[in-house]
């Protein structure tokens, strides 16, 4: 049991005028100690959805967890009250999202804004005491303890993420999840941000759950990868097993859908038709309706986890006897 | 290609449950969920048939019952309690309440429409006009509108009817004045936010003229709100209607309109409390429905709460 | 006709004026665009790309420059003649979201641009419905969606409808601000290949703005980098990603993230942040966040000078960091 974290068989539904939106779908995921997965999809394939369930942050109506357990250090999280949950949130897991523009309080000194963070969960601290726990996350971010007195409009949007990052961290948590910390980031920023987090995570062996759509930042960032598509982890593996021998068509399309900078390539092989409908899935393999390997069984049957070896899953129809079906590449 | 129309025809399957639904159909579809909504929608749409039939009827009979239920005093039967014959009872003058509330419809719920659609029509245009070209247009029109907004309303209405004198079509002019102001400022900032789009970029582009710009691609997209004010503005302008008349100055006697109904009434409000209670009960309900109704469209076409 | 000048742009400047002074959005940019061929402008957020983009357009107007169309300075014409360039020049936004009308269908936003340029006259529904239907073939959008709004789509068919809008008057040149940089990466390699088969069959000629370095690379001929308003390196695609040259592109290349957890490219990471654009000091605005700057960098203008046979770069120290 070195698991941080171990989700199974989790479902979160929606209940919208729309109908019923399928958002996660029987996901099972396990974070090691220490380890940081880089969980990858699309828009609306339920990445927020399952990182929002982990902090028990949907809010019903429209949206409930359905079934399935959140082992957090062996106590399952969704059978907790929302008062134990205050205990959890911020002190043992934290979460940065993606906008910094909008996760800061615009009418509050930054330095106050850490230092709330450290009065809730550390309150044995007094004001010296949190002050100084305020400057030195600052500091640990790169920002300079004197601007603690400025304002979020004061900074830019790369200090601005550094600014939530400090108030993740404030209270050491265990586990730090990252909803697309650095899409709103330019390239050069994006960089430095990300090496801020891996640094952090050297020094205070945060676990992480980084949420992404760029393989990139995962390649750079992971050792392990979790591929979600329309509410299902399709693939799972350490980071080279699925970076250098994905099995899922869809994880082949992702890659080959990007634009690469090391080879000359003269048109991009997208995958073609859309993301389905999260209220209205397809039958069977929810990915077949794109695959170009489909056979009529994928729309019939939900393929099972197959485990290839060391732990590299796929949910694919073609591995479902347990051995791969040569694909010709 | 044959791997792509495989896979449009999918997708053709899949989606085949599309339905074809504008913003106004998601609207109302929002809307009905919300019943207190839509009773006062119903009540509204009552009023408003009631209304256009007594219009129907004083035309077919020739003003024949207007003249001889709604105007003609019957002096041997004044202050006659609500009974089986006159439900709501008679008045001062031995007229029978109920037939002239639903008389008055007419006057407060339709002149109150035409004179907040007027106001509305020249108020859209100068906010229209000021929040497109902003500057130096802006300010002159928004700071001549700034002193409308300064003078309290009701003494503005006073001060025009005063002006013009009393009368139907005078008191329409006064409130429709009074509520211009607010509408030429809701519209100026929605078309403020508006114009920032990239919507409004791209028409540029293509070489649209200004007047299509602001007709044709900007007015549409504030008619939310326009249609919430609108509907908030009546029941303002109801309660003007029957404030004016109610003060001597707007609808005069004996014409069945409510608050002129409510102002003879006054004085006999100690012995026969029919005579202002229903006058004014039809005041409030119809106010209430429209401050609901408003209420209501707001949240149905809010995107925010678009989910 | 095969090096036929479709668009030069010659030092085009364009400053807004802001309480704190002059904001140096465009400063002396200069570039060529031949027919038929695509110039990637590079740039993070801030530098000015897009403001570039629009004063080409003249949809905000320079303030000095020549922007030399088809052998005419468009910024001397007036504004009706203004209305007919219209046709051949056109935008693409990045926002499949903002750059749509949410009140009008899919063919009303198509047709719109056939209306008020005299195209097609409004009344005749018949020609109307027919361009409209051969548009949406082009770009790949089933008829189905005809009616339907925008809201009711998802952001690759909005941004084909954003394209077919751009493409009904038939224009020459397409001026792209970032048209994939808001769609998810499976879409954005349809949607760019769509450009790219347009390009071909129709003989479009783009302007490709974007912060992605690898979305321009397989697409552009040329590249222009600019850093705060500025061009800090200026030559062909192969060029500049077989040898980038400027301290700033080699730390933008070095940024992205590449998806290969083997390929561990030297990192170049900048300190601090983009500077203020407005009223910049004389001398290489990089400076700053430069690793290589020294005295030399600052005090003057840094001109941009050809390294290379079609290479230009604005650098001081350019031969030292070559050497």
């Amino acid at each position: 049991m070195d698991n941080i974290l171990e989700i199974k068989d989790l479902v979160v539904r929606y209940e919208t005028e729309d109908g019923l939106v399928k958002a996660v779908n029987s996901v099972n995921l396990a974070l090691k100690q220490g380890a940081s997965v880089g969980l990858v999809g699309e828009t609306g394939a339920g990445k927020t959805t399952l990182a929002k369930s982990v902090m028990r942050l949907i809010q019903w109506p429209p949206g409930r967890i359905i079934s399935g357990e959140i082992l957090f250090e062996g106590k399952d999280l969704v059978s907790l009250t929302q008062e134990q949950m205050y205990n959890i949130r911020g002190k043992e897991i934290s979460m940065i999202f993606q906008d910094p523009m909008t996760a800061l309080n615009p009418v509050m000194t930054v330095g106050k804004q850490i230092a709330e963070v450290i009065g809730v969960h550390e309150a044995h601290l007094d004001e010296e005491g949190t002050k100084k726990k305020m400057e030195e996350m600052l500091q640990m971010v790169g920002i300079d303890p004197q601007r603690a007195e400025e304002y979020p409009h004061q900074f830019s949007g790369g200090m601005k993420q550094r600014v939530v990052i400090a108030i993740a961290l404030a209270c050491n948590p265990k586990l730090l999840i990252a909803d697309e910390p650095t899409t709103a980031l330019d390239v050069t920023i994006q960089a430095q941000v990300l090496e801020l987090i891996r640094n952090l995570r050297d020094k205070l062996g945060t676990s992480l759950l980084l949420i992404t759509h760029d393989l990139g930042v995962v390649a750079q960032n992971c050792e392990y990868v979790a591929i979600m598509y329309a509410g299902e982890i399709v693939e799972y593996g350490e980071l080279r097993d699925v970076f250098h021998r994905g099995a899922h068509p869809y994880t082949k399309g992702l890659f080959d859908s990007i634009p690469k900078l090391t080879e000359k390539v003269d048109r991009l092989r997208p995958i073609e038709g859309m993301m389905p409908d999260p209220a209205n899935l397809p039958e069977g393999c929810k990915f077949h309706p794109r695959c170009q390997y489909a056979t009529p069984e994928c729309g019939q049957v939900q393929p099972p986890e197959v485990d290839l070896g060391g732990g590299h899953i796929v949910r694919c129809m073609r591995y479902s006897g347990g051995k791969p079906i040569q694909s010709g590449e | 290609m044959t791997s792509k129309e495989l896979v449009q025809s999918k997708e053709l399957v899949q989606n085949s449950e599309i339905m074809r639904r504008s913003l106004w159909m998601d609207a109302w579809r929002r809307f009905k969920k919300n019943k207190m909504a839509v009773c006062s929608l119903v009540f509204l749409m009552i009023l408003v048939l009631i209304g256009l039939s007594t219009i129907v009827i004083d035309i077919a009979t020739d003003n024949a019952i207007y003249d001889s239920l709604i105007i003609k005093q019957d002096l041997t039967d004044r202050f006659g309690e609500p009974s089986g014959a006159h439900i709501l009872g008679l008045d001062e003058f031995g007229r029978d309440i109920l037939l002239r509330i639903l008389w008055g419809t007419r006057y407060s719920l339709f002149m109150s429409a035409a004179a907040i659609v007027a106001a509305a029509m020249v108020g859209t245009i100068i906010g229209a006009i000021s929040g497109y070209y902003s500057g130096i247009v802006d300010n002159v029109i928004m700071r001549l509108m700034d002193v409308v907004l300064a003078l309290p309303y009701m003494l503005l209405a006073i001060a025009i009817v005063a002006a013009l004198g009393p009368g139907l079509v005078n008191v329409l002019i006064s409130i429709a004045i009074g509520y211009v102001p607010e509408f030429a400022r809701i519209i100026r900032a929605s078309v403020l936010s508006v114009r920032e789009r990239e919507f409004i970029e791209a028409a540029k582009a293509l070489g649209a003229s200004d007047r299509v710009i602001i007709f044709n691609q900007i007015l549409p997209n504030v008619l939310a709100p326009l249609i919430v004010q609108i509907t908030m503005a009546m029941a303002g302008a109801i309660l003007s209607i029957a404030g004016l008349s109610f003060l001597g100055l707007g609808i005069q006697p004996p014409l069945p309109e409510w608050g002129a109904m409510l102002t003879n009434a006054r004085a006999y409000i100690r012995d026969a409390w029919h005579i202002t209670a229903f006058p004014g009960l039809m005041i409030l309900l119809t106010i209430l429905a429209l401050n609901i109704v408003g209420d209501g469209l707001r949240d149905a076409l809010d995107p925010k709460l678009k989910n | 006709m095969q090096n036929e000048k479709l668009l030069e742009v010659r030092h085009l400047k364009k400053y807004f004026s802001t309480p704190r002074g002059q904001l140096h959005a465009v400063d002396d940019i200069n570039f060529v665009i031949e027919k038929g061929k695509t110039l990637g402008v590079v740039g993070e957020s801030g530098c000015g790309k897009s403001t570039l983009g629009r004063a080409v357009l003249r949809l905000q107007d320079p303030t000095s420059g020549e922007v030399i169309f088809q052998g005419e300075d468009i910024l001397k014409y007036k504004a009706a003649k203004m209305k007919q360039l219209k046709k051949d020049m056109q935008l693409i936004f990045q926002d499949p979201f903002s750059s749509l009308n949410p009140r009008m269908t899919v063919s009303q936003a198509i047709a719109f641009p056939l209306i008020i340029q005299g195209v097609i006259s409004q009344k005749d529904k018949a020609a109307l419905d027919k361009r409209v239907n051969e548009l949406m073939d082009l770009v790949g959008l089933a008829q189905r969606f005809v009616n339907s709004y925008p809201h009711e789509l998802d952001g690759g068919r909005r941004q084909r409808i954003g394209i077919a809008r751009a493409l009904s008057l038939q224009p020459k040149f397409i001026v792209c601000d970032e048209p994939v940089s808001a769609l998810d990466v499976s879409i954005q390699a349809q949607i760019l290949n769509l450009m790219q088969d347009l390009q071909k069959e129709m003989g479009l000629t783009y302007m490709f703005i974007t912060h992605d370095l690898s979305v321009v690379k397989h697409l552009s001929n040329d590249i222009m980098v600019m850093y705060l308003g500025m061009m800090v390196e200026y030559c062909s695609s192969d060029a500049l990603f077989a040898k980038p040259l400027h301290p700033y592109t080699r730390a933008l290349l070095s940024a992205i993230p590449v998806a290969d957890p083997d390929c561990h490219m030297e990192r170049v990471i900048l300190r601090g942040e983009i500077s203020s654009p407005i009223d910049p000091k004389p001398g290489c605005r990089f400076a700053g966040r430069c690793i290589y700057a020294t005295e030399a960098c600052v005090g003057e203008e840094i001109p941009l000078t050809e390294y290379e046979p079609g290479h230009f770069v604005a650098c001081a120290r350019i031969n030292e960091i070559h050497s």
